[in-house]
């Protein structure tokens, strides 16, 4: 068996405690080790980050990736708004996203002689994140002061979609063209499912409370994501839209970035490979029959992740999250809302939660998004009373801790989860890079389950998932 | 229900009196008097919408002595008007609305029929917006509307525009249009009927 990949380290953030008190990472225990991702799925893309080339190799492909994007619409008075989004600052370390951007803004300049380019960069529901990402990788003094982020309560603009008014915000649309820069990683694919994963962001990340309201309790689990198309055909975004580029992700890696001037042909390319290869991962997550999750990296409860998948979706994996005739994943906000007072669903058929999840231990993760429903249907013991106190302070998950044990050191967590479920199946959602740690009987449990798993998305699940899109390559 | 155990503070020396913070408030409790901001410690949720989009960062959130419970007593009202309501607007009674303080929407429709008028009334006694402060700003416009309360935002403020659209509104050409694009109208609307339909568990949080 393989050492475990030690993750990155925490960070600090107003969302989370201080650094110093993550005193073990659970990946440090006996008994993990680690899976390269390729061992588990041969067929898995190259990827051109992590490599030894490190980000140069993200801006050598950002520009070659642009040669082919017609720019002559902006001209040198011009204003153009990169627009960006905090998950990509998530991914691997964050640098590749950073260095993404820079690039875009480095070629704008030098093929339109535009000077007048600012960087926009949206948030989740934790408003300061992205001016915590600017600072750390000097995006402020690389767009010369004009990087800022930007929350969905910032003053608005009307929208005027085909389904009636939107809204997005202000200072997203306040240059004369926006670039979106995003990526391709399925991360939250319990929400868009994805469909239109690459024009989500114009219904979140740049879009005011009443879009993402829309979205997540007002058009129904498979519609929602039409709030995103809907914002990017109005004719008012058409007339600034200049191109897009993407990080392109794998669960293993940055495959390459590709960009754009049309938006859709780049969805299509994202939707096939996010289904394929993101799809094997989820699927054979979902064959996993019990274990103990462990979180452990600087983003909140449902992003932590393992090969992309995040925790949210595991708690999920007991359903097919792509396969678009299943109503309702085991978790999503909308189920979420379909849970009656007695704690159970309004409807029998409504999904529960992954049951193979027999104890999640918290040994670090961030605050700033309701978390409280994971802990209240899956067992939790929280590492460390400062981990505690900070949920109790945060305004979305003032009840986390009334379903959550506290336990002093991981150690004692993990003993205690392994004495208490009888498994010794561990999945760790640390975000490893290239591969996944997991504990020894897990690892050689995911390696039998594999092959089978890859034949059944390439035969049977991919195709009825791509027709189900409408995406034909 | 929701359990404020937070209080914006303000630093008078950073302040500026820039008025972001009145405009994002969605209980109305900081506004600027002589060109500072100030608190209304009995009217703040402590949901950290100031604190977070403050440009000068003069808001702090302490822990208050004295948590303070939000709630509306769904008990003191004809649990047959509550329900009435909540079907007009397409909801289950027992149904969240908002995720962070598991608010149902029957809580929300007992403060509208309790005498609430406005989004800011609403999340004043129930805590509906004052945790993500995103996500729930269109079921209260619904339930609103179900009572033929038409609200007026906030004047100058950032509070919220106006309701959108819900899947029953769709068009059908727009459902014809985009029907091989993955997007399930229809069948998402079953479901949410469903769910608005189907029977309640129990009217105590026992």
């Amino acid at each position: 068996m393989r050492p475990p990949i030690m993750p990155i380290p925490p960070r600090p953030s107003q969302y989370g405690i201080d650094p110093s008190l993550v005193k073990t990472r659970v990946a440090e225990l006996p008994g993990m080790t680690s899976i390269g991702l390729k061992e588990l799925f041969p067929d898995l893309p190259d990827v051109i980050y992590p490599s030894a080339e490190g980000v140069a190799a993200i801006r050598k492909a950002t520009e070659e990736s642009l040669k082919n994007v017609d720019m002559s619409k902006i001209k040198p008075e011009h204003s153009v708004n990169i627009l960006a989004a905090h998950h990509g600052f998530t991914l691997l370390g964050g640098e590749p996203y950073a260095e993404m951007l820079k690039t875009i803004k480095d070629v704008i300049e030098a093929r339109t002689g535009c000077k007048n380019i600012r960087l926009r960069a949206g948030v989740g529901l934790r408003f300061r994140e992205t001016e915590e990402y600017i600072k750390r990788y000097g995006l402020d003094e690389y767009f010369n002061g004009k990087a800022i982020g930007v929350a969905p309560v910032d003053e608005g603009i009307a929208i005027e979609t085909e389904v009636g008014t939107l809204y997005g915000i202000k200072k997203i649309y306040d240059a004369d063209w926006i670039v979106h820069a995003h990526n391709s990683d399925v991360r939250e694919v319990h929400f868009h499912r994805q469909v239109d994963r690459a024009v989500k962001p114009f219904g979140m990340a740049y879009a005011r409370i009443e879009t993402r309201s829309t979205y997540h309790q007002n058009l129904g689990p498979r519609a929602a994501n039409f709030t995103a198309r809907a914002i990017f055909d109005s004719p008012f975004v058409q007339s600034k839209f200049a191109f897009a580029s993407f990080l392109t992700v794998a669960p293993n890696g940055i495959i390459n970035v590709d960009s754009d001037n049309d938006l859709y042909a780049l969805n299509d390319r994202v939707t096939q490979s996010g289904c394929k290869y993101y799809g094997k991962m989820m699927t054979l997550f979902g064959e996993i029959d019990e274990c103990i999750a462990a979180l452990d990296f600087p983003c909140p409860v449902v992003y932590v992740f393992s090969a992309g998948v995040i925790y949210a979706n595991f708690a999920g994996a007991n359903t097919d999250l792509y396969d678009l005739d299943i109503a309702l994943p085991a978790y999503t906000w909308y189920t979420e809302a379909f849970y009656g007072k007695r704690g159970k669903p309004l409807l029998d058929d409504i999904p529960r939660v992954n049951k193979a999840i027999k104890m999640c231990v918290h040994n670090y993760a961030w605050t700033g998004y309701p978390s409280a429903f994971f802990s209240e249907h899956i067992p939790t013991i929280v590492v460390g009373q400062e981990q505690a106190d900070l949920f109790n302070r945060d305004p979305q998950n003032l009840t986390y801790m009334k379903h959550a044990m506290v336990a002093e050191d991981t150690k004692a967590a993990m003993e205690f989860a392994y004495k208490v479920t009888g498994t010794k199946k561990v999945l760790i959602f640390d975000g490893a890079m290239g591969g996944i740690n997991v504990s020894e009987p897990l690892a050689e449990f995911l390696l039998k389950k594999a092959p089978e798993v890859s034949k059944r998305v390439d035969e049977e699940l991919l195709p009825k998932w791509l027709r189900q899109r409408g995406v034909i390559l | 229900m929701k359990i404020v155990n937070l209080l914006a503070v303000v630093d008078n020396e950073k302040c500026r009196g820039c008025r972001t913070c009145e405009r994002v408030c969605p209980v109305l409790a900081i506004k600027m008097e002589n060109r500072k901001a100030v608190v209304d410690n009995e009217r703040c949720r402590g949901c950290a919408n100031c604190e977070q989009r403050c440009p000068y960062y003069a808001i702090t959130m302490v822990k208050r002595e004295q948590p303070i419970a939000v709630k509306v007593d769904v008990t003191a009202v004809d649990y047959a008007l509550i329900e009435d309501l909540c079907r007009k607007a397409k909801f289950n009674p027992e149904q969240i609305i908002c995720y962070c303080t598991a608010t149902r929407a029957e809580e929300v429709a007992a403060a509208i029929l309790q005498g609430a008028k406005s989004p800011e009334e609403i999340s004043f006694l129930t805590g509906v917006r004052t945790g993500c402060k995103v996500e729930c700003i269109q079921p209260v416009l619904r339930l609103l509307e179900a009572a033929d309360i038409k609200p007026e935002p906030p004047k100058g403020g950032w509070q919220w525009y106006g309701r959108t659209v819900t899947v029953w509104e769709i068009p059908e050409e727009v459902k014809r249009k985009y029907a091989s694009r993955g997007f399930y109208f229809d069948e998402d609307i079953k479901i949410l009927d469903r769910v608005a339909n189907a029977p309640l568990q129990g009217r105590s949080d026992s």
